[in-house]
Formats: structure tokens, sequence, C-alpha cells
């Protein structure tokens, strides 16, 4: 039943003093109705008494019932109150169609652009990986700390030691996988392929806890080293698109490398550790030992193991470091200078890069929602004036502040869903465009999508963003201050008040928006900083064919290799050519150590750390990388005699600081005497290796005939079309050996582009975001002042019709939007400088606190505030004072 | 009629204090009273069980109470019919005349 009037709510007191007085009225009314009958007054009150019963139980009972009643009748009435306050909300913003759009739309941008950052961010940093206990996972490096490396891959004899004596860790795996680079080929079904293969040592896939789809994974058995009866295991991809995804093919034989394999299973298809690409694991026991060779000093493999439960990554760290001492000490040549190991958990290894800009952009995009916020608030202001009747009528007629308030409050809620599923449709779109941009940038993409989380996340965002944008107008538009001035006829909002607070908005959105230009600008400054690098070689012209040789088809590879590098140099269009092992951004070479001729190590001492890259003759002509002494390798340098090797340059100022380092001496391994050793023949110019914003490590760049690589990346400069030159590179490999597997082919101005590509999709949505929050900022300033030339043009027109000038007056118009901007600047540039060290983590060689870039920033800032207000200053000084003056 | 007052049957109180608001508003005395009056002391009925069913009627809505003054000046709590109340007494009254048309249909001689 709906009443017309509702009672006012009790409390369990007023409860307790009702049922109290009801019985008592009672008791007394029979008892003076047995006087009259004739009982003395005792006699009459104990028979009333008497005949009502047991007065305390009944007097509990309906106390409890009563409450039930209230609680009842409170939630009723609520739920009235709401269904009332939404059809009224519903059909006052319906009659205003141009308001409701207006901020439908802008919170759809705001709340659409939170939500499509906040899908990233839960699939990327917040979901766990999909692996049972995944919080138990931790990646495991080597650690140098002499050479301050703390995370260098492990070998897999050290791999095999953690594992036998590992006490907290339930299970260590580990596995050999290099993007584009390890892989077997697949013959006999087909033309030849390469496929991209992780090998894998015998904890892999028990530490991880995935069982196989189909069939089943290699039992320790079947991984351990030596192991006759090779065997493989699919991914899903694979085996759905090589073999059609049938289940006959678990168990049968497939020749990889020229070797047989058994298929012994298929993995789920969320199965994609450690990268999507993989699509064969197979025992790292197969690799042969001429391939990689199984010795400690080589380091390849990714490690990781699964803690016990209960244990702390802490825990895990002391143990990894205990069991590495013992290895450095038991084996001081190889492990000496390895005497620590890194562990962190799996999941920060794998996103620990894009942390920081993610966080960033989550910052960034909540900036531009509490910006349209603040100008949805603005336009609820605005049009606070116009329902000032209807508010002081509510008023008026006994409705409740509390209750104004909200109705409004509602108002804007529902304001704040409709935009928010609006801004589903914008995050769909923003998530598919985030996912385009970010191909290859972002680890665990495919974990990126709108489900249950960011459902729950953009509808709870809607509604604390309704609150937030409709409190401040609500309290305004209810307050007893502003409706008493009402009753006396004046303006309301128009007054000095409304335009404080009008004021306050805007300068708060200018200094929002101040920080997103400031952050935009530093992105885009450290961007060309970046892009100005000196990588050290000239990427353009440059391409590349990788190819790993066949060691069972190519006994004497390093022949091959040569015959191979000379025929691609007869090649038309090819100007010059060379090869190595990892292109630059392709690979980091290896680490390792040397010694320098009179040192000998004490225990507990380690080698002098550098990394080691297999390149052939003509080289570092090729890709442009400028000898700064000596030579290159050369087509007549020969193995037997001295073994020539060049240098960079940050190994020779490290190393031989202020001497002449061509012709001194290097001992590698076992060497111990200087003639042994290896003669430095050239200082080379140094080469971003792993990435544009690392300086190059200390180098040793080796002669591919003295020590070699099967794992080649054949370079050329061309003249022309570089990816057709590349294609007749290819073309004349096969004519030396038709089946040799092509692993990937690339320009260096895609590789030089793609080693910018994340920073450069940071810095592309930091500029959409500081654009946008112009764009807010500038509506916001116009806004105001717009509403203000309307309000005043009375007063306008009275100072035109005294005689100011229009363009007086529009100046005027102009100071205050300036002002407001001025004001709002100030505590932008206060309040970016505050934050700047979050960006620090993402700049290159900026400062978060770059002079000329908040200047500049500036500068914009006042441009854009500029226009805002001209627009309305213009039409200030047209005002006819004649028309302003009658009107009104 | 039997001297000896009877037992009220399990839910006999709700429908006579339905009818008895059926009229008009009452307070909690009036009612008790009423009912005696009708019954003429064939019911034993205590007012504990009475104050407890008309709030039982509030709970579930069948009727409202309000404070009001009495006849010798004094606040008393008004119970009053509601819609549904008036539906509930409606229902229960021709279960009630069912009820004992079956039992007389029974207990009369052949």
């Amino acid at each position: 039943m709906r009443r017309l009037f509702r009672f006012p709510w009790r409390r369990a007191r007023d409860i307790r003093a009702d049922v109290d007085a009801e019985l008592r009225f009672h008791i007394d009314a029979r008892t003076e109705a047995l006087i009259a009958g004739g009982l003395a007054a005792d006699t009459a009150r104990a028979q009333a008494t008497r005949e009502f019963g047991d007065v305390d139980d009944a007097r509990r009972y309906i106390n409890a019932l009563d409450r039930d009643t209230e609680a009842a009748r409170r939630r009723r009435d609520y739920m009235d109150d709401l269904r009332q306050d939404i059809t009224y909300a519903l059909r006052k913003l319906r009659t205003s169609p141009a308001f409701t759009i207006t901020a439908v739309v802008t919170l759809a941008l705001g709340i659409g652009a939170n939500t499509a950052i906040f899908s990233v961010v839960n699939g990327v940093l917040l979901r766990p990986l999909p692996f049972p206990h995944a919080e138990q996972l931790v990646r495991i490096w080597s650690a140098n700390k002499g050479a301050n490396s703390l995370q260098v891959p492990a070998s897999v004899l050290d791999v095999d030691d953690w594992r036998a004596q590992r006490q907290k860790l339930a299970d260590i795996g580990a596995y050999f996988y290099q993007d584009g680079a390890s892989g077997v080929d697949l013959t006999g079904a087909g033309d030849p392929q390469r496929i991209s293969a992780a090998f894998v040592t015998p904890g892999f896939f028990t530490t991880l806890g995935v069982g196989a789809l189909e069939g089943r994974v290699p039992n320790e058995g079947e991984m351990a080293r030596g192991g006759n009866d090779r065997v493989a295991m699919l991914s899903h991809g694979f085996w759905v698109r090589q073999f059609g995804g049938q289940r006959s093919v678990v168990g049968s034989k497939i020749i990889l490398g020229g070797e047989p394999y058994q298929v012994l299973g298929v993995m789920p298809p969320s199965f994609t550790f450690p990268d999507r690409s993989v699509e064969l694991w197979i025992p790292y026991s197969s690799i042969p030992d001429d391939a990689i060779p199984h010795i400690r000093p080589v380091r390849v493999l990714g490690a990781f193991a699964r803690m016990k439960p209960g244990v702390t990554l802490a825990e895990a760290q002391a143990e990894m470091n205990l069991i590495a001492g013992r290895l450095a000490r038991q084996y001081p040549d190889d492990d000496g200078s390895y005497a620590a190991a890194t562990v962190m958990s799996l999941q920060e290894s794998i996103t620990g890069k894009v942390r920081t800009g993610l966080l960033v952009l989550l910052g960034a995009v909540v900036f531009v929602l509490l910006m349209a916020c603040v100008n949805v608030a603005n336009l609820l202001l605005a049009r606070a004036s116009v329902r000032e009747r209807e508010i002081t009528v509510r008023l008026a007629l006994g409705a409740g502040r509390g209750r104004v308030v909200r109705q409004l409050l509602t108002e804007s809620v529902i304001l704040a869903l409709a935009g928010g599923v609006a801004g589903l449709l914008v995050a769909r779109g923003g998530v598919a465009a985030l996912l385009v941009l970010s191909a290859g940038q972002l680890p665990r993409g495919q974990d990126v999508r709108i489900d249950g989380t960011v459902l729950a996340f953009a509808l709870g965002l809607s509604v604390v963003t309704g609150l937030v944008f409709g409190l401040v107008p609500a309290l305004r538009a209810s307050s007893p201050r502003l409706q008493g001035a009402l009753r006396e006829g004046g303006r309301g909002m128009a007054g000095s008040a409304g335009y404080r607070l009008r004021n306050g908005l805007v300068i708060a959105q200018v200094a929002l928006a101040a920080m997103l230009a400031v952050g935009a600008g530093l992105m885009t400054k450290s961007l060309v900083r970046l892009l100005n690098v000196d990588a050290g070689f000239r990427p353009d012209h440059l391409v590349a064919v990788m190819f790993t040789i066949s060691t069972s088809r190519h006994p004497n590879y390093t022949q091959f290799y040569h015959e191979v590098i000379e025929k691609v140099r007869t090649v038309p269009g090819v100007i010059a050519a060379g090869a190595v092992r990892d292109a630059p951004f392709r690979g980091s070479g290896e680490s390792s150590g040397f010694l320098l001729p009179g040192m000998t190590l004490k225990p507990g001492e380690q080698r002098l750390g550098a990394t080691f890259m297999f390149i052939s003759d003509g080289y570092f002509n090729t890709i442009g990388a400028p000898m700064i002494a000596g030579r290159e390798f050369a087509p007549e340098d020969r193995p037997g005699g001295i073994v020539p090797v060049v240098v960079n340059a940050a190994l020779a100022k490290k190393y031989f600081p202020g001497q002449t380092a061509v012709g001194k001496t290097l001992l590698f391994g076992g060497q111990v005497s200087a003639q042994a050793g290896a003669q430095i023949v050239g200082v080379v110019g140094d080469i971003r290796q792993s990435a544009m914003d690392e300086p190059a490590a200390p180098t040793i760049y080796v002669n591919n005939l003295f020590n070699s690589r099967v794992k080649t990346t054949l370079v050329a400069r061309t003249q022309g079309d570089a990816l057709a030159t590349a294609r007749a590179m290819r073309s004349a490999i096969w004519s030396l050996d038709r089946d040799q597997p092509i692993t990937a082919i690339f320009t260096f101005d895609d590789v030089v582009s793609g080693a910018v590509a994340r920073p450069r999709l940071l810095t592309v949505l930091l500029g959409v975001f500081g654009v946008l929050g112009l764009v807010l900022g500038s509506l916001g300033i116009y806004g105001v002042l717009a509403y203000l030339v309307n309000q005043r043009q009375r007063a306008i027109g009275v100072r035109i019709a005294l005689g100011a000038s229009p363009g007086g007056v529009s100046r005027m118009i102009v100071r205050r939007g300036l002002t407001l901007t001025a004001a709002g600047a100030v505590i932008g540039l206060a309040g970016a400088l505050a934050l700047g060290r979050f960006l620090s983590g993402v700049l290159f060689g900026v400062q978060p606190s770059d002079p000329l870039t908040f200047v500049g920033m500036t500068a914009v800032l006042i441009g854009v505030a500029a226009v805002a207000s001209w627009l309305p200053a213009r039409r200030a000084g047209r005002v006819d004072p004649v028309v302003a003056l009658r009107g009104d | 009629m039997a001297a000896k007052p009877m037992d009220l049957m399990q839910g006999t109180l709700d429908v006579l204090i339905l009818r008895t608001l059926a009229w008009n508003a009452m307070h909690g005395y009036a009612v008790s009273r009423w009912i005696r009056e009708r019954t003429d002391g064939t019911l034993e009925i205590e007012d504990a069980p009475l104050y407890k069913a008309l709030h039982r009627l509030e709970h579930t809505g069948c009727v409202d109470a309000e404070w009001g003054l009495s006849e010798n000046n004094r606040r008393a709590r008004y119970y009053s019919l509601t819609a549904r109340g008036r539906k509930q007494l409606k229902a229960e009254e021709s279960a009630w005349r069912r009820y004992a048309a079956a039992v007389f249909e029974v207990l009369e001689p052949a």
C-alpha cells in the first residue's frame, strides 16, 4: 500500500515506549471500569492484570515483532522512494536531451577509457598465470654480483644440481627458447619447415603442474640426458595446423632435424609457456653437444621453480643463494663468478617490464575521468540554476534536504550508469585497438578481455563517478542559504558563491590537464631522445636472413657458413654481406668471462665479465659500425696461430683505460699463457645490442672461423628493394642446400622500429589522453565564461553603454579565463613535479622535472585556454547595450 | 450455553479481531471488551494473546495502527483494517462458515 504521508520511522526506544503506553492504557481502562462496577481500587487492578495474562511475555513478544515490522516498513519506504526517484529522474533527463547526451557521451569516454586500460591491467598484471597455484612459481637467474649481472640465464648442469639439492623448492624446471631462433627442422611431412621449439629440462612440466590434453607429458626417464628414444610434445595450435587435430598422431613418429621423435602428447591450448609461438617441447637432452655444449659456462636456460606450500620468496632466494654459493666453491673455474642467484615471482618476471607503463596509463586515464566528472558537474551546476524553482517548491512542500540531495544524486548515478553502458562499447573498441597497437609488445596480451571482473569494475566506477560529479551540485542546489537568496528574488547560482564554485572546478580541471600534458610531453621528449640514440650501426638498406645450420647435414658447418656468405656477396643488389649469431635487438649474445695475462684468480674471485658475439669477416663494414682502432676480421684470417678478436669501445674503456687496446691479449677458458691467448686486432664503436635504452655491454667479437655457433643471421647492405634482395639471398642459400630452412627475413628498419615500439605505444596513448585532457579543459573554461557572459549580459551592456570599448570588454573576459588557467596551471605543474617520480621508470634521457617540457606545456595550455576564452569574449564584445538593457 | 468457557482454537482469534475491526477503528481495550460481550463469556480470551495477535496482524499488513485519543481523553493506539485485512477477513469468514456447516452437517440428526 502506498501512503500519501509517511509516518516517521520509529527507533527501538520509541517502540518500547509505545508498547508500554498501549499496555498501560489497557490495564488502566479495565481497572477504571471495574472500579465503576463497585470493586475496590487495588482489587480492581489485580483483576485487570489477571485477566490480561502474562504481561511481560506479551511485552517482549510485541517489542520484537514491532521492530521487525518497522524494519520492513523502512525497506519498503526506501524502495518506494528509489522507484519514485528513478521515474522522476528519467522523466527529467528525457526532457533535456541535449544535456543528457552531452553528459552521457563525456562520461562514456571517461569510463570507457578507464575500463579499456583496466581490462589490460587486469589481464596482464592482476589475473594469475594459467598454472595451478601460480603464486608458488618463481623465476630463477644465476647472478654474477661482481659484474653486476644479476639476471644471467642458467647453465644446464647448474639447473641439474639446483634440482638435486633443493629443499624448500618443490621442483625446478628450465627451458631453452629464443624467439625466432630456437627451433628444429620438420621434414618428411610436406615442405621442410622450421618449427619453433622450446628445449626443456626434466622438471619443466612437473614444476608448472600442467598435464597433456592428449597423450601424456614425458616422464623423468624420457627427459633425461642421453636418452636414446627421442620424444616431443606438440602445442595445440601446431597439432591442429599440421596434423588436423588427429588423435592418431599421439604415439606416432615425426622427423625433426633428421632424427625420429615419438609424439608423446598434445598440450592444452592455454599452455603457451614460455612463449605463445612455441610449437614443440623437446627434452633439452636432445640438443647435440656440438650445437650447445653441455658445460657449465654455457648459460642459455630460463630457469623457474615451484616453492613448496608456505615457503616465502625470501626463503626461496636464501636457498638458491646457498646452493649457488656451494656450486661456486665446488666449480671455481666455471661457477666461481656466479655465487648467487636472483629469484623473482614468475608473474613479475613476465609482466615487470610493462608494469610501470600500464600503471602510468591507468593514472593518466583516471585523470581523464576526473576531468570528465568536472565537466559534467559544471553542466549540472548550470542546469541547477534552471531547476531552482522546482527544487524550491519541493523544499517548501516539506521535502527534507537529504531527500532532495538523494533525488539529485539518483539522477547523476543514472547518468553515470548510462555513461558506463556506452563506455563499455568504447572499452570494447579501445581494447581491440590497444591489442592491435601493442602487438608483440604486451606480455599476456591473450589474457586481455572484458570479463566479469572488468564489468564489475565498470559498474563500480560508474556509481562512484555519479556520486563524485553529482554530490557538489546536489548539495549546492539544496543549500538552505541559497534557497533563502532565491526567495528574495536573487539569482541563486548566478551569485558570487556559485561563480567561486565553478571557478574552483575549472581550476581543478586545468590542473589535471596540466599534469596530463606534462606527462605526455615528457614521454614524447623521451621517445625523441630514444629515436635519436646512436645504435652504433646504420639500419637503412640493411636486411637479414636467419637460419640455423644443421650439424647432421653439414658436419663441417663453418665451411658451409662461409660458402653461404661468399655466395650471398655475389647476389646482385648486395653491396656488402656478413654474418652474426645475434642481430642487434634480436638476442644479446652469450655472457662469459676472460682473464688478462698475468692475472691469477684467488678462490672466490671472478673472471672479468664480457658478452661474446660470434661474427664473420666484413660484419662491421656491412652494418655500418665504424672501427675506432685497428681492423675487423678479414677473409685472410684462418685458424692456426694467434686468435684475433675485436672488442667494443666499452670493453676497451673499461679494461684498458688510457691505453691502446689493439695488440693486447685476452685469455679464455683454460688458456694460461699469452702465446695461447687471443689478440685484439681492432676496436669497434659501441653497438646497442639488447635494447635501445641500454648502453652496450663490454663485448668481445669472436671470429666464427675460430669459435662458431650454428645459429646464423646473415646480414647484407643492399641497394634498391631490400626485401627483394633478401629473397634473392634466400635463393642463393637454397642453391647451396635445397633443404636449408629459413627462420626469418627482416629489415633492420623494422628491428629498430620494434625496439622502440613499447615506448612509442606509451607515448601515443599518453598523447591521446593529454589531448583529451586539453579538450576537456578548454571546454570547461569555455563553458564557465560563456555562462558568465550570458548571465552578465546586462552588466556588460551597462559598461558598453557607459563607454567601455567592445575590445576592452573582450579583454576583461579573456583575462578572467587566463587567470583561472594560470591558477590551475600552477597547481597542475606542482602536481606534475610531485608525480614525476612515477614516470621516471619509463622515461629515457629526460628528467621527470625537465624544465623545457614544463615551460613548453604551460605555453600550450595557456594558448589553448586563450582560444577557449576568446570565443565567449568575442560574444561579450558584441553585446548590444540596447537589447541587453531592455531584456530581463 | 455451557457454564465452563471453551479454549480458543488456533487461528480463531485473528478472524475475531478482523471481524471486530470491520466496522470501525478501535483500540486494543475496546476490541477485547467487544469480543467478550459478543461471545458472552463463552470463549476464554486472555488479553495478552489478543495484543500479540493485533501486532502480528499489523506485521502482516492486515491492520494499521496509529495513536489517537480515547473516549476519556487518553492516548490510545487505534487499529483499523487495511485493504489486505478486509480481503483476509472475507477469506477466513467463508472458510469458517464452510467448516461450521460441515460440522453441523455431521452433528444434525439425519
